[in-house]
């Protein structure tokens, strides 16, 4: 009986051992790799390349202030390797700052890298600077990363990591709908429906963001999805769009014409917005910590502001509510998941301990690390499990046909400024749909 | 002491002394941290002079380059831009540094570099305008020699600097006017850093970090983790607002060490200075905490060998003590075997005694209760005496043994005080009669008549230390006092203070130590031909013992004693006792003479014992109940009759031969063809040792009555399991008189009046009277005065008169006083 009892408690221990070490591929939705045994096991734990007594000092240069989320994954890090030190500091004006720095004296080993960096001169050396991490040589396992958020350049080089990604959508106050037995809408005919009852049921405004021309405000939160697919859909308008012709503006009207019917549907009380959400960040989540709003318009990187939040928050201390990510629901079919990147990293190719460098990159890169600083930053994982996150459960089964990857179009700033003012107009009636279609490449956006 | 305590206090002593050795080596270890945690803030203040000699060192070359521009400025030629910088790239020596020169009065922040931007080699403008650094440099101190910046990025070459600070004035050469320019001597934070490199070597992992007034770091320590170290703080400490308050201002506060949480959830010592000339920048050390505590490994290792050793210890001891427990165990073996044979000897002394005492002191109630003969029964009275003298000292033993196994009690009953009183002083008058001895009585007339105690314990007390005083006192008297007074903290009893003071022999002083001790008796020789056992007042001071009180000896040696006590009793009635002697001559009217208390001619009974004789006297001393007695001699015969016979009641002896009491109750209790199933069986023994009597109940008799025989006990006994149907009252037998008288007619009418109340004999001459009384016994003798030779007969219970001039009730009259006057 105490044998059995052994070889029971033994087989369980090993079973849980075999489970927990699943690499990247053996994860759901990772059908299409599925097969590919060998390097599944390659990433199913960190195996350490050096000695565990190398010595080293790195640094990663970045514009958080406060990169809590990667200092964890250093500690961690540490476990493998503790005679070395990693820093991470954040570089006054990024922006300016970044490029002297990769060309100065003590140039960062590592430096954050944002997809709209890509194709402004400004920054092409943080390009030219990153090695690529796609060289098997390096052995990094770039193959948890979604497919919709991995950036392959020319000749299927990597340049990028992407840490973490967002979306636009919106948070859901996930106790208002259990306490009025509804659920989270998905189609915007169930939107409809389901502000009718919460307007009944007391809620003045079932929808609520920030009046900005930002990307978490109303408009573009939104229908930027809805637009982004239509783009996606027929990609031939693409060089128009990015060269401003007012020819292109055609393309933004049956997004606008649902955020003018999502305007008009007394779903959204605009005013009441406006009033009382002061800013695109800390306002709008604040608002939504009152506990009675609904659904709030809002990005990702919004989102990653409220873990912070909730303990700053009287009411939400003193009545805490279950939370949860969703895209807003303005197709008839459903909603439109922007799947982008937020952030990535690059290596130094000029580092003056690449070795070591590459060894926290490979480190870095799988579904355990990437998704655990993530649900530490609350941003989107750019792994394929959404799993270490709750709030952002929702996107995990999210259909592939209404999900705009972040490289399916390649929509420029002007244009997507152009959009944002489009949708601001609109939402506030400055202008009409036909009106904000007209008027493409010259609405001001300042 | 069991083994298993024996074992748990050794555990208790060896654990005690662990836990002091564990206290003195963990308090030495918290004195060796505390001294640790001070180097530790010594170190951190040392370190602070570095930082700030460097900091002031850096910030005097920044001031010396100001200085010389701004002499110029003075001196009438003011330098342009390029003439100043030039100068500073002339002046500062290490490649590293650079100076920065920008304009503030017209809000550019914009300026040139003594060395050009990493990305373009020729190009050495240089902007500030989206680098926030300018105000937070207002927080240091306006006094101070300091001016600098936070850490921040040099925005030519993204290293990140410190900014020493100081205003300076150029020449517009297009202008030709003076405009303010901030000059910045921009310094790599990482020289700083170098600065600090040689603490590894006292503690190996510390960490210096410098941080302003809102704790942003200029300096970040690798384990200090977010951009402000107050929000690090905040992070894995979790604290209300008021203690994040609190741990704020103690580091605004001064020097000082406090314990946090790092990332990991360790433990962790920080110490923080403010930085000398700067109001808004602190120097935090951080080490963790294990670092800080001492190795204590020496001191388990002590604690270690002090726990073998004791526990080596232990052990020997304990095998020493089972040695000596073996040794013990043997002793006591032969002390409890001694003990027993004690017992046993007690146990067949009393009974083979008791034997033979029983028929002594039977045979003479027998003599006393049938004889009119004086001369035999002043023998007999002789026997009794000397019977319950022996019977005395056999009980003393008894009491003795009883006490010493502690299974003596007090059995409280209601009694009167004069009957005890009576008893006691009947007791010894007789022996002070014989020796002349005169004993006085002094009785409180107010002591209530019944009190409520252990009569029979109290009468043997006062009878020990009245016997005791008639013994050793050779002539003068001993006087028995009693007094008695309410007893002031419970009304319902009274306190009684009885002492007997003799003009004996007295006691030594140092002999009062002895006398209560058993088996001691006081000067042994001399006192050799007074009988006694040494265990009377030992006896005696026990029983007083056990109801609360003890003698009290006052003794002049040759000159007499007086033993006292005083005894709470309860009161039954408040009644006085009135005057003693009155009362004891009432009392003596009250008691009547031995009469058989009951009658039971119907009832049968079956007395078994191996002894004739004892028999015998069982037998007569029932005679007057009338009871049917069946005798059986041994417990065969017993039984044989027990299956034949209905008894009522049936006594067993214990000791017999062949089979004794035991054996054969058993036998009893098991037969089945019998009609005394419920007939209750009495031991019948001469076995009074203590314990026998739960003994002999446990073995199935229903009762038990020791030998010798106590009438009134046994017929009490008997009274208490007879069937009440069986059992009728006395009648009281009529006084025998015999009327003499030569007169038929007299006779006849004496007779008339007084055989109604008296049992009435007649004769008619004094031969005829002489005959009858040799053969009958008669209370009085009612002789005529006329009578002739009538004289002749004498006696006190003759009772001479002219009967026939007599009125009948004067008859009744003067014979019923002769008669009470007789007693």
């Amino acid at each position: 009986m105490r044998m059995s009892a052994k070889k029971v408690v033994s087989i369980a221990l090993v079973s849980m051992l075999l489970w927990n070490v699943t690499g990247c591929k053996s994860r759901p939705g990772g059908g299409d790799e599925a097969g590919k045994g060998s390097k599944a096991k390659q990433a199913k734990e960190f195996s350490p390349k050096y000695a565990s007594d190398t010595e080293y000092k790195l640094s990663v240069t970045g514009s958080y202030s406060n990169f809590e989320s990667l200092e964890s994954a250093i500690d961690r890090f540490y476990e493998y390797y503790p005679n070395g030190e990693i820093s991470y500091t954040c570089l006054d004006d990024y922006r300016n700052t970044i490029v002297p720095a990769l060309a100065g004296q003590e140039p960062p080993d590592i430096y954050v890298v944002q997809p709209w960096m890509y194709g402004d001169e400004q920054f092409t050396e943080l390009f030219d600077h990153a090695i690529d991490l796609s060289n098997p040589e390096l052995g990094i396992q770039l193959d948890c990363i979604r497919s919709g958020v991995q950036w392959n350049m020319e000749q299927g080089k990597v340049l990028t990591l992407p840490v973490f990604a967002t979306s636009y959508g919106m948070l859901v106050n996930r106790d208002i709908f259990e306490k009025n037995n509804l659920d989270v809408p998905e189609t915007f005919e169930e939107l409809k429906e389901v502000c009718k009852k919460l307007k009944e049921a007391g809620y003045p405004s079932p929808v609520m963001g920030a009046n900005t021309t930002t990307t978490p405000g109303i408009g573009y939160a939104f229908s930027y999805p809805m637009f982004a697919k239509t783009v996606k859909e027929d990609r031939s308008v693409e060089d128009d769009l990015n060269q401003l012709l007012p020819s292109a503006g055609e393309v933004m009207r049956p997004s606008l014409t649902r955020l003018q019917e999502f305007a008009d549907s007394g779903c959204i009380d605009v005013a009441m917005c406006a009033k009382e959400i002061e800013d695109d960040y800390n306002a709008v989540i604040m608002r939504f910590f009152e506990g009675d709003v609904p659904m709030m318009l809002c990005s990702g990187d919004v989102v990653s502001g409220t873990k912070k939040r909730e303990g700053q928050s009287q009411a939400f201390s003193a009545h805490p509510f279950h939370y949860d990510f969703y895209v807003a629901p303005s197709g008839d079919e459903g909603g439109y998941y922007m799947d982008s990147v937020s952030m990535l990293f690059s290596v130094n190719k000029e580092s003056r301990n690449l070795d070591m460098t590459t060894e926290f990159i490979r480190f870095l890169t799988s579904e355990k690390e990437l998704g655990q600083m993530a649900a530490e930053k609350r941003l989107i994982t750019p792994t394929r499990d959404y799993s270490l996150d709750e709030v952002y459960a929702s996107l995990a089964s999210f259909p592939e046909e209404r999900t705009v990857a972040f490289r399916d179009t390649e929509i420029l700033d002007g244009a997507v400024k152009q959009f944002r003012s489009a949708a601001y107009a609109v939402v506030n009636h400055d202008m009409t749909v036909d009106e904000a279609v007209k008027r493409y490449g010259t609405i001001p956006t300042d | 002491m069991k083994k298993r305590e024996i074992i748990i206090v050794n555990i208790l002593i060896v654990g005690l002394i662990l836990f002091i050795i564990a206290k003195y080596a963990n308090d030495r270890a918290v004195e060796s941290n505390l001294a640790s945690i001070a180097s530790f803030e010594k170190m951190t203040t040392t370190t602070e002079q570095i930082v700030a000699n460097y900091l002031e060192d850096e910030q005097h070359l920044c001031d010396i380059w100001a200085n010389y521009i701004n002499g110029s400025a003075k001196a009438g030629t003011p330098m342009t831009m390029d003439e100043a910088i030039s100068y500073i790239r002339k002046a500062k020596i290490s490649p590293e540094i650079s100076g920065h020169l920008i304009f503030t009065d017209d809000g550019s922040m914009a300026g040139i570099s003594t060395t050009a931007g990493s990305t373009e080699p020729s190009d050495y403008s240089v902007n500030y305008s989206h680098i926030p650094i300018f105000e937070q440099s207002k927080n240091t101190d306006e006094d101070s020699v300091l001016h600098l910046t936070r850490a921040y990025t040099n925005p030519l070459n993204g290293v990140q600097s410190i900014g020493f600070l100081n205003d300076i004035r150029i020449l517009d050469p297009r202008t030709k006017k003076l405009r303010d320019v901030l000059m910045i001597r921009v310094v790599p934070v990482s020289r700083l850093e170098q600065k600090l490199v040689f603490l590894k070597g006292e503690w190996e992992h510390v960490e210096i970090s410098l941080v302003d007034w809102d704790g942003n770091y200029m300096i970040h320590g690798k384990s200090l983790k977010n951009s402000n170290f107050y929000e690090y703080i905040k992070s894995y400490n979790p604290m209300s607002a008021r203690e994040y308050s609190k741990t704020i201002d103690s580091i605004h506060g001064g020097i000082g060490t406090m314990h946090i949480k790092n990332s990991k959830n360790e433990d962790c010592v920080i110490a923080y200075v403010p930085l000398s000339g700067l109001v808004s920048w602190f120097l935090i050390a951080y080490i963790p905490e294990a670092d800080l505590t001492v190795n204590r490994s020496i001191d388990w290792l002590i604690l270690g060998i002090v726990t073998i050793g004791l526990m080596i210890l232990l052990h020997f001891n304990l095998l020493l003590l089972q040695k000596y427990n073996r040794k013990l165990i043997v002793a006591a073996e032969a002390a409890n075997q001694a003990n027993e044979a004690k017992s046993n000897f007690l146990s067949t002394m009393s009974h083979d005694i008791r034997t033979p005492m029983n028929a002594i002191i039977g045979m003479n109630e027998m003599i006393l209760r049938d004889s009119r003969e004086e001369e035999i029964l002043m023998y007999s009275e002789n026997i009794r005496t000397a019977g319950n003298t022996l019977l005395g000292i056999i009980n003393d033993i008894l009491d003795f043994s009883k006490i010493e196994a502690g299974k003596m009690e007090v059995i409280e009953v209601d009694y009167n005080v004069v009957s005890l009183l009576n008893d006691v002083v009947n007791m010894v008058q007789r022996k002070a009669d014989e020796k002349n001895l005169e004993v006085q009585l002094d009785v409180d007339e107010q002591i209530p008549g019944f009190l409520h105690g252990d009569e029979i314990r109290i009468k043997q007390v006062i009878i020990n230390i009245l016997s005791n005083a008639v013994k050793y006192t050779r002539e003068g008297s001993v006087v028995f006092s009693v007094h008695g007074e309410r007893c002031e903290e419970d009304a319902d009893y009274v306190n009684l203070h009885v002492s007997v003071k003799d003009t004996g022999i007295g006691i030594r002083k140092e002999d009062l130590d002895r006398l209560f001790v058993a088996f001691e008796r006081i000067e042994e020789k001399k006192n050799r031909n007074v009988e006694g056992t040494g265990l009377g007042m030992a006896i005696a001071q026990s029983f007083l013992n056990m109801m609360g009180s003890k003698i009290q000896v006052e003794s002049e040696y040759g000159k007499g004693s007086e033993f006292s006590f005083d005894l709470r009793q309860k009161v039954i009635s408040w009644e006085p006792l009135g005057e003693f002697q009155a009362a004891y001559k009432r009392f003596l009217q009250d008691r009547e003479q031995y009469h058989v208390s009951f009658v039971a001619p119907e009832a049968r009974i079956l007395v078994v014992d191996d002894n004739e004789m004892n028999l015998k006297v069982f037998v007569n001393l029932l005679r007057q109940t009338r009871i049917q007695i069946d005798m059986a001699e041994s417990g065969d015969a017993a039984i044989v009759l027990f299956k034949r016979n209905f008894y009522d009641i049936i006594l067993l002896d214990h000791m017999m031969p062949d089979k004794d009491g035991i054996e054969t109750i058993k036998e009893m209790k098991a037969c089945t063809d019998t009609p005394n199933q419920r007939s209750p069986i009495i031991c019948l023994t001469a076995n009074a040792v203590s314990g026998m009597r739960e003994m002999y109940l446990k073995a199935g008799f229903d009762d038990y009555l020791t030998k010798p025989i106590d009438t009134l006990k046994l017929e009490q006994m008997l009274l208490t399991y007879l069937p009440q149907e069986l059992i009728a009252k006395v009648e009281k037998e009529k006084h025998r008189i015999l009327i003499v008288h030569e007169k038929v007619e007299s006779l006849r009418r004496l007779m008339g009046v007084l055989s109604a109340a008296y049992d009435v004999s007649v004769a008619k001459s004094l031969q005829q009277a002489e005959a009858f009384l040799k053969t009958h016994e008669v209370k009085a003798i009612l002789m005529d005065e006329n009578m002739p030779g009538g004289e002749e007969m004498k006696g006190d219970n003759v009772l001479r008169d002219h009967f026939d001039d007599l009125k009948p009730d004067e008859i009744m009259a003067k014979v019923k006083d002769f008669l009470q006057r007789k007693g």
